[in-house]
This record gives structure tokens, sequence and C-alpha cells, in this order.
């Protein structure tokens, strides 16, 4: 099997289980949960043999019908594209907690639908990532975006649906600005490879590669919810079911940023703009991101709302360490891509078994859970723990060589932004963890409920336990992506 | 005040977009990127190498074919997302089945006769279109959208017992999957036979192969697209 097969099977395979779904499963939710799983082993194991080939070769391409870049669509998978690894174990994981999740949630006609939709938004995320032409990027972010809002509207209630359109209207004007965005580098440079473009725009009227290059920031970053365009996030991601709360608030979310890191290759290779204005105003909004969504979300009674402006913090951060440019930021940045994705799913997944068998969602009617569901409650302290960045944990090495490259790219007072939306951060998860073991419980009976079942638990404590390892492992996705980034901003020149 | 402020903002925001588009190459000149970088090439070459005389066939079957792939797909998942918002809500809550207030007086005889007699020769019409996409505008998904239309018209004037007939419940989910399933089906062959994905024949000697192989793609998009048209079209009416 050579790598490039693999490359093309990464996307092929689900995409071809995600239609073949309703076929195998029917309306028999349970049959289709177990073949949803089937195809994610499956592709996770093609994501793991991608992620060590380039580990060990470096960058490579698939050529797609055998017509080389630009006459065709090349496939590139880079570090960068390593993420494929955290979109399928995140994949993997949350269609397995749906096994009971989604019986109990959802309306049972609709649970074939809603596997058939996890797999699909897999699907686009995955070509997303590896995609090396900027068409078949807005084909990949159309799938992923579409299954998106139906995942969210999936459960049928009125909040669900007004949610999920809000959602829709803005995820369909960012899509827009995107494939405007295209069209312009088309005509300015005649391509679709993106490395055919970021080659040929050297050359292009400045006008016109900048308005492109404002577009498809915007665009993106309205997919990544980075303030002010974070709007439709805080009712999308909290009533959405859980495992789909997870996904979009741990992956869906950061495309848009791995859609930014792509967007930085064209523009940082072709010298056509210096893009040091770019990064300050996205330094900022990161600055102002972490605080907003910090502030909010200290007035959170739902513990998922919660969680879902911690994410406008955290793709803050991210966004944060992207625009600072340097070397530190640009690593912490893209690792903390990683870690969120796996920190927030533990805490969407824990609050979802919380929520399960409780029923309750609000901080208050949950005091003294932490009595009767053990493990879930533990597997949400570490994650968060990690959230806040206490070492040793997985968020600690990400923040700080965040605020290192705060420091290194001369703009010290970003590092203590940073410290001080942590400081708030820990307020509000402080606060959530004292209502699960210190206080005393509102309704009695929360004392009586059951530990989450297996297929719960389980995908919880990997995660959580993951948390904890990558928090001690940090140093090798850190040395995994470094090549990346100084290759990336080599081509910055300075 | 609200509108005068939003027709300001537009404004504001019209003026760089207009000024930016003002700096692209002139559309139509022949020195434009767009139509001296790769484009040479799919008009030149197309025909021959790709395997279809039309040549937005070409690009999108042949050398851009995964992104028609990823179209389909497109297409697939706005049906799921259809399914998903309307199959029967919540449980406990089942939504009033919208019974037709009174059944709606039959269509009159003529209506239904014109309408039979047409069906054939919308469905020759449908077929020639998927199948002449190779050498005029047209093809899978134009075709089948003139097929899905057929089988929406002949759902309102017939009813929609008569227009199920024409995609039996057993075989449904794998009509609606028809598209991205082709695609897959001869990408692999392409893959195995050829060592990459979406593959086609580049030998001379085999060009009927690879015009074959584009024509099963083809019908491929048409069925999918038919079976995708009237399934969202009949979820509208409520569940069966």
């Amino acid at each position: 099997m050579t790598a490039s097969a693999l490359l093309v099977g990464l996307i092929i395979v689900p995409l071809a289980g995600a239609v073949l779904t309703p076929v195998v499963g029917g309306r028999d939710g349970a049959r289709a949960c177990g073949w949803a799983t089937l195809v994610m082993v499956v592709t996770s194991g093609i994501a793991a043999a991608l992620v060590v080939h380039v580990a060990q070769v470096g960058p490579f391409s698939a050529y797609l019908g055998g017509w080389e870049p630009p006459y065709g669509i090349e496939l590139r998978f880079d570090e960068f594209s390593a993420s494929v690894a955290i979109i399928c174990l995140l994949g993997l994981l949350a269609v397995v907690f749906s096994l009971r999740y989604a019986a109990h949630e959802l309306p049972p006609v609709r649970i074939g639908t809603y596997y058939t939709l996890l797999l699909l938004n897999l699907t686009g995320m995955l070509g997303f990532v590896v995609t090396g032409d900027v068409f078949n990027l807005f084909v990949f972010m159309e799938i992923l975006s579409l299954s998106g809002y139906a995942l969210v509207a999936i459960s049928g209630e009125r909040t669900a649906e007004m949610a999920a359109f809000k959602y829709l209207v803005m995820g369909a004007v960012s899509s827009l600005l995107v494939l405007f965005a295209i069209g312009l580098l088309y005509a300015l440079t005649g391509s679709l490879n993106m490395a055919d473009i970021s080659a040929r725009l050297s050359g292009a009227a400045e006008a016109p590669a900048m308005l492109a290059l404002a577009l498809l920031t915007t665009g993106l970053m309205v997919k990544a919810a980075l303030f002010p365009l974070h709007v439709w996030l805080p009712d999308a991601h909290a009533i959405a079911p859980s495992p789909v709360s997870a996904l979009l608030s741990g992956l869906v979310v950061k495309t848009g940023l791995l859609g930014l890191i792509r967007v930085y290759q064209i523009y940082y290779g072709a010298k056509v703009l210096d893009l040091s204005a770019l990064n300050t105003v996205l330094v900022w909004l990161g600055a102002i991101s972490i605080v907003m969504g910090a502030f909010f979300a200290i007035f959170q009674e739902d513990i998922k709302m919660m969680l879902a402006y911690s994410t406008i913090s955290n793709i803050g951060y991210i966004v944060m360490g992207l625009g600072l440019a340097s070397q530190y930021g640009m690593i912490g940045a893209t690792v903390h891509i990683f870690n969120h994705a796996l920190i927030k799913a533990t805490l969407f997944l824990g609050a979802g078994a919380i929520i399960y068998r409780t029923g309750y969602r609000n901080l208050t009617d949950l005091r003294g859970v932490g009595r009767s569901m053990p493990f879930t409650t533990a597997a949400i302290s570490v994650g968060a723990i990690s959230i806040v960045g206490m070492p040793p944990t997985a968020g600690f090495l990400c923040k700080w060589y965040i605020a290192l490259g705060a420091v290194q790219a001369g703009h010290p007072v970003f590092g203590v932004a940073l410290v001080f939306g942590a400081l708030f951060i820990f307020v509000y998860y402080i606060r959530m963890v004292n209502s699960f073991y210190f206080q005393q419980p509102v309704h009695p009976e929360i004392l009586e409920v059951k530990e989450a079942p297996l297929s719960m638990l389980v995908p919880i404590l990997i995660l959580a336990a993951l948390c904890l390892v990558m928090g001690l492992l940090g140093r090798i996705p850190l040395s995994f992506i470094e090549p990346a980034v100084t290759r990336l901003l080599g081509t910055v020149g300075g | 005040m609200k509108r005068a402020l939003t027709i300001a903002m537009l404004v504001l925001l019209a003026m760089p977009l207009l000024y930016a588009m003002s700096q692209l190459p002139p559309h139509g000149s022949a020195t434009s990127p767009a139509y001296t970088h790769i484009s040479p090439r799919y008009l030149e070459r197309g025909p021959e190498e790709a395997g279809a005389e039309n040549v937005v066939t070409d690009v999108i079957l042949n050398y851009r074919g995964f992104d028609t792939n990823g179209e389909v797909t497109v297409i697939f998942t706005s049906l799921a997302a259809v399914l998903a918002v309307l199959l029967a809500g919540r449980k406990g809550d089942e939504r009033p089945v919208r019974e037709p207030a009174a059944e709606p007086s039959p269509p009159s005889v003529v209506v239904r006769f014109v309408v039979r007699l047409l069906g054939p020769f919308v469905t020759m019409f449908a077929v020639y279109v998927i199948i002449n996409g190779h050498v005029s505008p047209g093809g899978g998904f134009q075709g089948g959208t003139v097929f899905g239309a057929l089988v929406i018209l002949i759902t309102v004037v017939l009813g929609r017992s008569v227009a199920e007939k024409l995609q039996p419940l057993g075989v449904r989910r794998i009509l609606q999957a028809a598209a991205p399933l082709t695609f897959v089906a001869v990408g692999v062959l392409g893959l195995a036979l050829f060592g990459d994905y979406l593959a086609f024949p580049r030998d001379e000697a085999l060009a009927w192969v690879r015009t074959s192989w584009l024509m099963v793609i083809e019908i491929g998009i048409g069925v999918g697209g038919a079976a995708i048209i009237s399934a969202i079209f009949w979820q509208m009416g409520g569940d069966r």
C-alpha cells in the first residue's frame, strides 16, 4: 500500500462508510453505530500510518486521477495535516459514546441519519485538512458545514432548530466569502493548487490579493468563532447532542484555524503582502476572545453553555499564537489545536454523561453529582485542570509556549493577557468542580444516580488519561510540528 | 435610522471590494492568467487525453473529478440534513401528521392523461441529456434533475404511491447513494489498475474504456440526483 493510496483512503473510507450507513443500518441505531465504529476504526488505522509516515519522510502528496498539479487535484499531507489523528480519535470515541446517548436523546427514526451525518462531518474535516487545492478545500468545507448544521438541529427541539438556523446563516455567509476569495485567487493566478497559487501570486496585483486574504481570513474566522464572529457558537455548541458538541467544539472550529494556516502557507510563500497588519489584528482579537469568552463563561449556569464559551477563549489563545508569527507562538498554537480538542472532548462527553444520567444541566442542580458519578466527574476535573493550563496537563505546555511566543515577538503584554485569561478560566472551572464535590445537593436523588454506562465512561476516561499523558509527553508533538513551523516562518524571511 | 446605517455600512464595504475588483486582470483579456495558465491544456488536449468531447465534462469528471466526487457527497449530505430536520420530530410530541385538509380534488382526466403521455418522453430526454453530456452541455446532474422533476410531477398529479413504484423501497437507499458510490467504485478501480484514485486509462487504444467509465459516472450522478430530489420532495410531504 503506497502512502498516496493510503492518503486517498483516509477520505474515501469514511465517505463510502457514510453513504452506506443508511443501507447497512437502516433505522436500527445500534447497527448503524456498529458500522460507524468499524469505519472509524479503519480510518484511524490509516491516519496512524500516515502520521508515522510523515514523521519519517516529511510531507508527501497524492495526485488524484494521476494528473500532476496544477492540472489536477493534489492531496498534500504535511505536519499540520497530522491533526487527522485527533479527528479520527475523537470521531471514533464520539461514535462509541453515541451508542447509548443517541438512543436516549434523539427521536428513534433519526438515529440512522445521525450516524450518517457524523461520518460525513468527519469525512469533511479529514478532506479539509489534507487537501492541497483551494477549491477542493471549499468542497470539503461544505460537507463539514452542512452536516454540522444538521447535527445541531437533529434533536428536533425548538431551541436546537433555532441555534442551527443561526449557525446556518453565519456559516453560509462565511462559505460565500471563502468562495469569493477562491474566485479572486483564480483570476489572479489562473490556478487552484495552493503551492502553485503561492508561487504565482508574487507578481499579482496587490489590491485583489489583499481582498482575497481579507475574505479568506474573515470567512475562516467565522468558522473558528473568533470574537466578534462568535455569536453563533454558544447556542449551537451548547444545545447540540453532547457527542456532537464534542466534535464541533473540539474539531470543527479548528478547521477554520487549520484553514488559516493554509492561507498563511500561501501568502507567506508568495511574499506579495506584508502580513504584519493582519497579524496585529488577529493577536488583538485573540486577546479579546480570551478575555470575553472567559468573562461570559463565568456567568453561565448551564454546564454546556459554560464549556461553549470556554471554547471561544481557547480559540483566542490559538489565534493569538498564530498571529504572533513567532516560532514559539506558532508551535504552541498548533499543538493547542490538538490538545484543546482532547480537553474539550473530555469535558463535553463528561457533561453529556452527567446530563444523560441526571437529566440536569445547571450547576446548581448538579450539586453533589461527584459523589454518585465519581469516575466521570474525576475525568471532568482532569479536563478542567488541563484547560486552565496547570502543569503537568496537556493545556500547560501550549499556553506556556504561546506566552513565550508573545515575549519572543516582542509583545510581552499579550503574555499578560494570556495569564489573566487563564485566571478567569480558573475561576469558573473551580465553580464547576466546587458544585460537583463540595456543595450540598439541591436534589437529593442526585446521590442515587448510577455511574455512566461503559460505552460512555470508557471514551471519557481514555480522553482524560490522554490529557495527562499529553502533558507529560508534551515534547513529542512540539518537536513533531517544529520543522513545519520553521518552514512556514522561514519563508517570511526573518 | 437602522436602515440608513445598514446602507452606509454596505457602501463603505463596497468601496474596497470595487477597488480591488478594478485591479483584477481585465475580463476577457487573452493575457489574463485564467486563460493562459492551466486552461490551454484543458482546451487543447482535453478531448483526447480526458475522454470526452465536451471540455467541461473533461474538467469536472476527469481532471477535477475528485471535486465532483465531493460535490455529489454535498448533495447526499443535503438529503441527510433534510431527513435530520424533517423525520418525525422528537419522541413524545409527534408532530401532527398533516393530512391534506380534504383530499384535494383529483386533477382532471386531461392533466392525468397528459402526464402519463409525457412520462416516457421526459425520461428519454433525461437519458439523452445524461449521455449527451459527453459532446454537448448536459450530463448527470442536469439529466438527473430532469428525471427528478418527472418523479415530482407524477407525485403531484398521479399520487405518491404511483411515483414511489419508480424507486422500490428495497433499493431506494442505494439509489440515493448512487452518485458517491459510483465515484468510489470507479475511483478505486483506477487506483487498482492505474495506481491513482480516479485515474482513467491514458492509452489511446483504451479510449473506449475511458469513455465508458465517464459514462458510468454520469449515469451514477443522474440516478443519485434523481433519487435525492424525489426523496427530499417526498419528505417535505411527510413521512411514510
